[in-house]
């Protein structure tokens, strides 16, 4: 009986904010009038973003109302009333959203009142009735749930009339996704510069330096050469060095290039790439695929980071799990490329450790990836990467 | 010794050229794309052919494709595959079941010019050259297996061992004798369960399947 009294105690409130909001919108259709007949002598038009705006903060205010009270939120989408003043008040009139709200406003007048007038007798009735009925009679309330009915009638109506029209919604979602690629594309070109700077500190710092070296060095054995009467073993000393600095130049060379794009990626194609990795893993690996080979290949940029995920956590796998084995799934999907790399060792991958996963998130975020890893303590540990692309 | 060499790159093709003939070998052919490589290979018969792997039209994995095929239809044909990177997965491929007559080395160790001719001539006369890269990674990848027993003296020795170095190159490069490699061998192939074995390139093969068994 007292959680039936609360509930309908709740309802009664929302009922009675809705008819507050109703009795704000008699008002409000004042200031509305004035607008329009303002406007019809062009002045008015000043005052009409204005007034669109406050429209939309009323019917926001029972959105929240209404979402407060179901738990599930009412979609919003307007036209931002941005520009000058002339853009704001084409854009306000051209917002279907103002005429949806208008309808709600005048509807809302109505059964908002309306709901209010029939709830507040019916507390008079169901404090009588229930009281016998539960109190005397043991038996379950009758007419105090008929309040709860009532605002949920009204959050229903409201809904109905406040949600955005199916293509206006439409609008709205797109203009999120706009917002979430503007985003996702800032980080890729960030990331793809992050990555230009380091090749070429890694160029500059190592092969070009080792270059000038062994220049020098060459120089030098020529230099002693023509002067004659030099210790030949300094000339050889010389020539050694030289041929040292090129061998590393080269050995730094090769390093640069698999990081910017394995070569075997190129020869082998993705399958045949992370066959590769699995076969020098030192570990038993299946790998599985599921439409990879054969037909067209995934983007470059999406097959190194293919590769470089498997590679790492690969390597992971057989210095820290302690697993013998492990398994690579790739699969081709409709939004692009799966893969799944999983070991039975024993978990409890951190990601906060020099474990590598940072960079594979990295890497995997810069193609507006996801990138999931499960690592209990006690294993199994799995790490799975989505990379969308089209191919 | 009669040579066939297939390289793209025309510097690097002129550098191999001039490199073979100083050192008193005849090259008797010079293939520029993928698809010569093995008719030029079967032509000839050389002593010895050196192939790069990338090559033209598809600047992929050619050159080891012909090596491959090309042993295939002359059984035991020499072949010194060059790259400009080294993948265990080209190795394992490459040596097959037969280790003999197969080298395997960086671009890079052409520059050591002495190092070079004697893969070659290890290569052409029925040996192994495995660049040490590749025998690096073979053997470093894992963590608990009996190559952890080893001592670092019989580390070196089995690295040596697996790039396909003989017994003497082995004492002359740690700078000891030739009874003491022997000793470390003997060692090597106890800790690991291997057969005992006499030197030359069986000794090779069990050393590498052993090591790619992982």
């Amino acid at each position: 009986m007292r959680e039936t009294i609360e509930r309908a105690d709740r309802a009664s409130m929302q009922l009675l904010l809705g008819a507050g909001l109703a009795l704000l919108s008699y008002v409000f259709v004042g200031v509305l009038l004035f607008t329009a007949v303002a406007s019809l002598i062009v002045i008015g038009l000043g005052v009409l973003p204005e007034t669109v705006l406050m429209l939309r903060r009323i019917a926001g205010y029972k959105r929240r109302q209404v979402a407060q009270w179901s738990g599930t939120r009412i979609p919003e989408a307007y036209t931002p009333l941005t520009g000058t003043l002339v853009e704001r008040v084409r854009k306000a009139v051209k917002d279907p959203g103002t005429y949806r709200d208008l309808r709600w406003l005048v509807v809302h007048f109505v059964y908002g009142l309306l709901l209010l007038y029939v709830a507040l007798p019916l507390w008079v009735i169901g404090v009588i009735v229930d009281g016998v009925w539960c109190g005397l009679l043991r038996r379950g309330a009758v007419v105090l749930p008929l309040i709860v009915r009532l605002a949920e009638l009204d959050a229903r109506w409201s809904r109905a009339l406040l949600k955005p029209s199916p293509e206006a919604e439409r609008n709205a979602e797109l203009a999120e996704r706009v917002e979430e690629l503007t985003e996702t594309r800032a980080g890729a070109v960030a990331a793809h510069g992050a990555e230009l700077r380091r090749i070429e500190r890694d160029l500059h710092d190592g092969t070009q330096a080792r270059l000038v070296a062994l220049s020098m060095r060459v120089g030098l054995a020529k230099r002693a050469y023509d002067r004659g009467g030099t210790d030949p073993d300094t000339v050889r000393r010389l020539l050694d060095d030289a041929q040292d600095q090129a061998e590393e130049a080269l050995t730094e060379l090769r390093h640069v290039v698999r990081g910017i794009h394995p070569p075997i990626l190129t020869d082998r194609g993705l399958l045949g790439a992370v066959r590769a990795l699995a076969a020098s893993s030192g570990l038993e690996v299946s790998v599985r695929d599921d439409g990879v080979e054969g037909g067209a290949r995934a983007p470059a940029a999406v097959e190194a980071a293919a590769y470089f995920v498997v590679a790492e956590a690969l390597t992971n796998a057989a210095k820290h799990s302690g697993a013998r084995g492990a398994g690579v799934e790739l699969a081709r999907t409709p939004r692009g490329l799966r893969l799944c790399v999983r070991d039975e060792g024993s978990g409890g991958a951190d990601e906060s450790g020099g474990s590598g996963l940072l960079g594979m998130r990295r890497r995997v975020a810069a193609l507006d990836g996801t990138m999931d890893v499960t690592s209990p303590a006690g294993g199994p540990t799995e790490i799975g990467v989505e990379l969308p692309c089209v191919w | 010794m009669r040579v066939v060499i297939a390289e793209d790159n025309a510097l690097l093709r002129e550098g191999l050229v001039l490199l073979l003939t100083s050192a008193g070998h005849e090259v008797a052919a010079v293939a520029t794309t993928g698809p010569e490589i093995l008719p030029a290979l079967l032509e000839h018969r050389p002593d010895v052919a050196v192939l790069d792997v990338r090559m033209p039209p598809g600047f992929r994995d050619e050159g080891l494709r012909a090596a491959i095929d090309a042993r295939r239809q002359l059984p035991g044909l020499p072949v010194l595959v060059l790259s400009q990177y080294v993948e265990e997965t080209y190795a394992a491929e490459l040596l097959g079941g037969d280790a003999s007559g197969v080298g395997y080395l960086l671009k890079d160790r052409v520059g050591r010019v002495d190092a070079f001719l004697d893969a070659l001539e290890r290569v052409a006369t029925g040996g192994t050259a495995l660049d040490p890269e590749v025998v690096t990674e073979l053997l470093t990848r894992r963590a608990d297996d009996p190559l952890d027993s080893l001592t670092p003296r019989e580390r070196e020795v089995l690295h040596l061992m697996a790039e396909g170095r003989d017994n003497t190159t082995i004492a002359a490069t740690l700078v000891v004798s030739e009874r003491a490699v022997s000793k470390h061998i003997g060692n090597v192939f106890l800790k690991l369960g291997l057969p005992p074995s006499d030197s030359g390139h069986r000794r090779v093969l069990a050393v590498l399947a052993y090591l790619n068994k992982a």
